[in-house]
């Protein structure tokens, strides 16, 4: 079930909503949130709600020996079991075609013969995030950040919270562990007012924003190979503010419904195209999953604390496996080591960087970002190459159907991603003629998703 | 951008968008109560709505459209390729498209089959039914449906309930049409309590699923949408479902995308289910005659400019079919060389067959597989006069 449908709208969400606040006690809510993040997953498949199920059974019981047991050995095992069960999901159902069809075709390229099958794998939606959540729990009760709940319920309840469930944000269970002990003191309209504030200005990203834009250069990146130079630029342009504000929509609307039952979800994107500089950038951009790889990958390799040679290696490594979190497709391994070493780069000029205008270190990560995107969009790297040498060797080719419309949207969506508020920003007390408008942009949305199927968000597919 | 704190509950937007969406969704709702009539392009959506089980189309209904259009220019979003047209359609008190005298009169055959027996775009008296009324002296009942088309089970429920004076069932099966395949025993078993269900109940319950599943709002905001999504606005995202082609004299004529694709696969033949038809309609007393009907593309493709060649076992599904019916018994007329040969001889007049921006027949194609029917089946000179055991003639 997507939030932008409305189905989510009419019928899961006033539902859930009524009912969760009518349901007294903790563990009521508990059971009420943990059975309603089941049912909004099963929208999609519900046979694979036993995937997440196990997921969470493993990590809960690992959690409680995490919690029973002192001993180094036992601790280490609870981790390696639950850590190891999450991977294992995740490697089986996202990479193990991708390691099979790279096999044979390392077996074909040296003249062999046995071929390993293809397997017949769909990749669980959200898989990606709650393992992830499950990881986080599990590692940050390992080092004693969380102490590990006891209650079955409530840890169910943090693994399919709805809002967060199948893209994100990556929520640790400290972030929002309060919140959860104080689920039966919530007050139902403290944060209401922010909660549709932020869900609104999340549907409107997606749906009048992200997916207008898509609308227009979908259809010129399957023929990519046949663009002009403009209109391939049009397209990476046109594809940096439609992933922006698509996920950047998807990640408001999930703290908008945090909101409204009483989470405080946290921060996902802090206006990333006003990033100075690449780390700066990837300290803005899905902030919980590069602080993930941060907190889990980067520094348990050693961080920056060895040499330069050394930070530079945990650089790389880190941010190309950031990229393969992202799906398993070669594009993606580039797309990863290409910020991996721009993030190297970055460490050995960052003296000279610094020195040059603001305006000018905003405007070349960004066409960093642009550059990486090419990969990160592309089905295949012949098809990111072609692109990228349409943008820097001119070309003429096809223009693109509706231009016209993408020049108006991508004006609009560059004013508001490089000189506008992030939401985080914003107060969400509105004043009367903000309401209407936003009311008006709401309904318009409603017509929108009405006359279209919904549109999947593009980070379901990771 | 921020104001000040609204006081007022109907300046949050706390109130005001679940208000809002309140407010949208009741007006949803009320809209469902209202006809859709207007904002449909022909009667086949119209009428659909709210159909009871077993039924083709919402009973005693009567839709006019004077500016309907072809379903493969909707399909398509194609607004300058639409060739408008006035369309009138009845339905009678069993849901079917006939006048309402039929259930009264000496009816000599039923005609089953999908759009093409119902016929999409051609008035009343130009469906088949009504041709083959015309030309064989008495009444063909059209029980032309949806998909696969009519049941047996259905066929029976309204042989029992027509006055019948031969028991010949014409059964039409187009082209692009699945494989049919025999229902399972709990399929029967569900459809027969379906024939059995009173006309009220089921009428409810076509009601109710069209009050569920069609949405008005849904209907008006997808136009809206088209318009914006023209190929000149925004790209034209229903292009795809179409192929759209030139013809040797110029014109340009569309078809289903997934209808070319059937073309040219090789597309397995089995007469299982056309058998299994032939012995459920025989313990009825009712004789089949299988009519097969071939798609616009296998009429049209050699007139191309621009033809994709065919490959060995592609493009001749219908005449294997009719090949493997002929060898299990089942009678059967194949309308492809009619069709192939007339359309030639048409096209130097700049006229056809088919509708330029729809899958069906139109009234000519329509009057030719009546002529085609009777010429090769003699039967139906004699059709309510002299009811006998059928015998097909090879074309």
């Amino acid at each position: 079930m997507l939030f932008n449908s409305l189905g989510f709208l009419y019928v899961f969400l006033p539902i859930t909503y009524l009912v969760f606040w009518r349901v007294a006690g903790k563990t009521p809510r508990y059971v009420f949130l943990a059975i309603s993040g089941y049912v909004f997953y099963s929208f999609w498949n519900y046979k694979f709600c036993s995937l997440m199920l196990l997921s969470t059974g493993v990590s809960y019981l690992a959690g409680l020996g995490l919690l029973q047991w002192q001993d180094p050995v036992r601790r280490r095992l609870c981790v390696a079991v639950s850590v190891a069960t999450d991977l294992a999901f995740l490697g089986f159902f996202k990479y193990a075609n991708f390691v099979v069809a790279n096999v044979n075709g390392v077996a074909s390229w040296l003249g062999g013969t046995s071929m390993v099958p293809i397997l017949d794998i769909l990749l669980p939606v959200g898989i990606s995030f709650y393992t992830f959540h499950t990881i986080t729990y599990i590692v940050d009760s390992y080092r004693r950040v969380i102490t590990p709940t006891k209650n079955l319920f409530e840890y169910a309840a943090y693994v399919s919270f709805f809002p967060q469930l199948v893209a994100g944000p990556i929520v640790r269970f400290r972030q929002i562990e309060q919140d959860f002990k104080n689920i039966d003191r919530a007050d139902q309209t403290a944060d209401s007012e922010a909660g549709w504030s932020f869900f609104v200005i999340g549907l409107i990203k997606k749906v009048l924003i992200a997916d207008t834009i898509a609308a227009v250069i979908d259809p010129a990146w399957a023929r990519s190979s046949e663009l002009s130079t403009v209109s391939a630029w049009l397209c990476v342009l046109g594809y940096s503010y439609q992933v922006y504000f698509d996920f950047s929509g998807y990640s408001d609307m999930a703290v908008g419904l945090g909101y409204l039952f009483g989470f405080r979800l946290p921060q996902n994107f802090n206006s990333p195209y006003k990033a100075t500089d690449i780390a700066d950038f990837w300290r803005r951009w899905h902030i919980s999953m590069s602080s993930f790889f941060r907190d889990y990958v980067y520094i348990p390799l050693g961080g920056s604390r060895g040499s330069r040679l050394v930070t530079y290696r945990n650089l790389i490594v880190t941010m190309t496996l950031c990229g393969l979190w992202h799906g398993a497709n070669w594009t993606f391994v580039v797309f990863g080591a290409y910020h991996g070493l721009l993030l190297a780069l970055h460490q050995t000029i960052k003296g000279p960087w610094e020195h040059l205008p603001l305006w000018a270190r905003r405007f070349g990560t960004y066409g960093l970002w642009l550059v990486g995107l090419a990969f990160f969009r592309s089905a295949g790297l012949g098809m990111a190459l072609t692109l990228l040498g349409a943008m820097f060797a001119w070309r003429a080719g096809e223009d693109i159907v509706g231009a016209n419309v993408l020049v108006v949207m991508l004006a609009l969506a560059a004013a508001i991603a490089h000189w506008g508020p992030n939401t985080f920003e914003m107060r969400h007390r509105w004043s009367p003629s903000w309401v209407v408008g936003f009311a008006t942009l709401f309904a318009v949305c409603l017509f929108a998703l009405y006359g279209s199927r919904p549109a999947p968000y593009l980070y379901f597919q990771f | 951008m921020e104001g000040q704190p609204a006081r007022r509950p109907l300046g949050q937007l706390r109130h005001v968008i679940p208000s809002l969406l309140v407010v949208v969704c009741l007006l949803d709702i009320a809209s469902r109560f209202v006809s859709i009539d207007p904002l449909t392009f022909r009667a086949w959506e119209a009428l659909r709505r709210s159909r009871p089980p077993g039924a083709a189309f919402e009973p005693n209904r009567h839709y006019y459209n004077e500016r309907s259009y072809g379903d493969l220019a909707a399909m398509g979003n194609l607004r300058a390729l639409r060739q408008y047209r006035p369309e009138v359609f009845t339905t009678d008190a069993l849901g079917f498209r006939n006048a309402a005298h039929v259930l009264d009169a000496e009816v000599g055959a039923i005609l089953a089959g999908d759009s093409f027996a119902v016929g999409s775009g051609v008035n009343d008296d130009e469906t088949l039914s009504s041709r083959l009324s015309k030309s064989g002296g008495c009444v063909v009942y059209n029980a032309g449906s949806e998909g696969p088309g009519t049941g047996p089970e259905w066929i029976v429920a309204i042989a029992r309930r027509l006055n019948l004076r031969s028991r010949l069932v014409i059964r039409l099966y187009s082209e692009d049409s699945d494989v049919l395949a025999i229902p399972t025993s709990r399929q029967v078993t569900f459809r027969k309590l379906i024939t059995w269900a009173p006309a009220e109940i089921r009428g409810v319950v076509g009601r109710l699923r069209g009050l569920l599943t069609v949405s008005p709002l849904r209907i008006l905001s997808e136009r809206a949408l088209k318009v914006l999504g023209d190929g000149r606005i925004l790209p034209n995202s229903y292009a795809d479902n179409v192929v759209r082609a030139t013809l040797y004299n110029g014109d340009s004529i569309l078809f289903r995308a997934s209808h070319v694709n059937n073309f040219y696969s090789k597309r397995e033949v089995a007469a299982d289910y056309w058998k299994w038809l032939r012995a459920e309609l025989q313990k009825a007393r009712l004789d089949l005659l299988v009519v097969l009907v071939p798609g616009k593309y296998t009429v049209y493709r050699p007139f191309l400019v621009d033809q994709r060649p065919v490959g060995p076992g592609e493009g001749n599904y219908l005449d294997r079919l009719e090949r493997e019916l002929r060898a299990a018994g089942v009678p059967v007329l194949n309308l492809t060389p009619f069709f192939s040969a007339e359309a030639a001889r048409l096209l130097e007049r700049g006229e056809y067959l088919y509708w330029p921006d729809d899958i069906h027949w139109n009234a000519r194609g329509v009057a030719l597989a009546a002529t085609a029917i009777r010429e090769r089946w003699p039967l139906a000179e004699v059709l309510c006069r002299n009811p006998r055991p059928l015998v097909v003639q090879k074309p």
